[in-house]
């Protein structure tokens, strides 16, 4: 392994502890029990409690915080500023890094972003330069940072991204055709669709799925499915996420208020 | 004259396109006017007196946040120049018309750009010293890296300029300043002051 000079090295490889209780067989088939409910005590397309708190940051143009259920993080934008590495565009260019922190997965991540980070940054950028008026900023950069805090399930870690992102970029005060609002879920066994996944439902999803929508048009910005899912299955997933998203829409608009009165 | 107080937040739907006209802040798809800010709506009404051009009241939404302060042409900026050659003086934006910028921006003064006389017989060296504070207009978002400025007009060029000694320069013709210490006399393409 590489030595890295701008921080201090630790041992060259190393292994977290394996906790006893783990050794315990998992009931993966007690999903849902007799009564519809979860394990949380959720229906199958209930969402996880959400938070969402504008304008955290100073030093930033517009700053987000969102927690979903066990998933927090941090979103700061800044700019529009002057594009300097960029070849020249008369419009403005949207740049995203998405990034874990060390400490907010199970498993310990690196300090340098791997390739899912980069994956997932790729597709906040994708969700979101379609509801941004990108013609008004010639020549400008507009830069998004988002931090994980806690990873309560890496699909949901990207919906929240995108939640936050266009809460921040509202703050910010760049102007958008329409809020983004995300949501995600899984496909499980007897094509059984879960909204809004924790990290231990994740362990057994077959497959997923995440919708970015702006929800004054009820137009879709990003659709990502992975698995294999029949057509029935995939159509009454796709109505419970979009409509998942009205609803975290309707508490975007909520907090984008409240923190102005 | 203006009506009632509403926030808004981007895409909120403010009204149709038939009863309004769009001002700041908003725009139209379909047949709706629709906020692109989150701020306060205000409808300000058009003259009501003739009866033959009746206009639409605009409709604006006054974003929270000041809006981004960013180069555009025709506007006038001042700034310093931070380097020169035989060319052109690359010059760090900090103030564009009369608002300071948060980051700057990097614009170029060419040297067929100085002054609107004698184009030929230009020498940078001779108009603009590093350091300088200089006002001058955008002529052109430029190339990739920087924008185009232009000084060819009596209001434009150095404003505020120290000389070796190291005082501050009193402007005394178009073309000269004097340090008030040593009395010695430098060259510079000098800006009409302004009294404000």
């Amino acid at each position: 392994m590489n030595m890295d000079r701008k921080r201090i090295n630790g041992p060259e490889m190393s292994v977290r502890p394996v906790i006893e209780a783990e050794f315990q067989p998992q009931l993966s088939n007690v999903l849902i029990d007799s009564n519809l409910q979860r394990k949380d005590n959720r229906n199958s397309d209930q969402i996880r409690p959400i938070f969402i708190k504008p304008n955290l940051i100073p030093q930033a143009n517009g700053s987000a915080y969102i927690e979903l259920g066990d998933t927090k993080l941090v979103v700061s934008v800044f700019g529009p500023r002057q594009n300097k590495r960029m070849a020249f565009s008369p419009s403005g260019q949207l740049t995203c890094e998405f990034k874990f922190s060390t400490f907010a997965c199970e498993q310990r991540r690196g300090h340098i972003r791997d390739n899912e980070e980069k994956d997932i940054s790729q597709l906040i950028l994708a969700a979101l330069v379609p509801a941004i008026k990108l013609e008004n900023y010639p020549k400008s950069l507009i830069d998004i940072y988002i931090t994980v805090l806690e990873n309560g399930g890496t699909q949901s870690c990207l919906a929240a991204g995108i939640t936050a992102s266009s809460v921040a970029l509202a703050t910010a005060g760049i102007e958008m055709l329409d809020l983004v609002a995300a949501s995600s879920g899984g496909f499980f066994e007897n094509n059984k669709f879960l909204l809004d996944c924790n990290r231990e439902e994740e362990r057994f999803q077959q497959g997923y799925l995440v919708i970015a929508t702006m929800p004054s048009f009820k137009s879709s910005t990003h659709l990502v499915q992975v698995g294999d899912v029949d057509l029935n299955t995939s159509k009454q997933a796709l109505e419970t996420a979009v409509d998942s998203t009205y609803n975290i829409y309707s508490i975007m608009n909520l907090c984008l208020k409240q923190q102005l009165e | 004259m203006k009506e009632s107080t509403e926030i808004v937040t981007p895409g909120t739907p403010l009204g149709y396109k038939t009863e309004f006209q769009v001002g700041e802040g908003t725009y139209i798809r379909d047949e709706f006017v629709y906020a692109s800010l989150i701020g306060e709506k205000r409808i300000i009404k058009g003259e009501d007196g003739e009866v033959d051009n009746i206009k639409l009241p605009t409709i604006t939404v006054i974003g929270t946040q000041l809006p981004p302060i960013i180069p555009d042409v025709g506007s006038v900026v001042i700034g310093q120049v931070s380097r020169i050659n035989s060319k052109q003086a690359t010059v760090n934006i900090m103030v564009v018309n009369d608002k300071p910028c948060k980051d700057n921006f990097i614009g170029v003064i060419r040297v067929q750009d100085v002054r609107a006389t004698e184009i030929d017989k230009v020498q940078i060296n001779k108009n603009f010293r590093p350091g300088d504070i200089i006002k001058a207009q955008v002529i052109s978002l430029g190339d990739s890296k920087s924008y185009y400025l232009s000084t060819a007009k009596n209001e434009l060029g150095v404003i505020m300029a120290q000389s070796i000694a190291g005082e501050t320069m009193i402007p005394i013709s178009w073309i000269e300043m004097q340090c008030p210490k040593t009395l010695v006399i430098e060259n510079r393409k000098c800006a009409k002051p302004s009294f404000d």
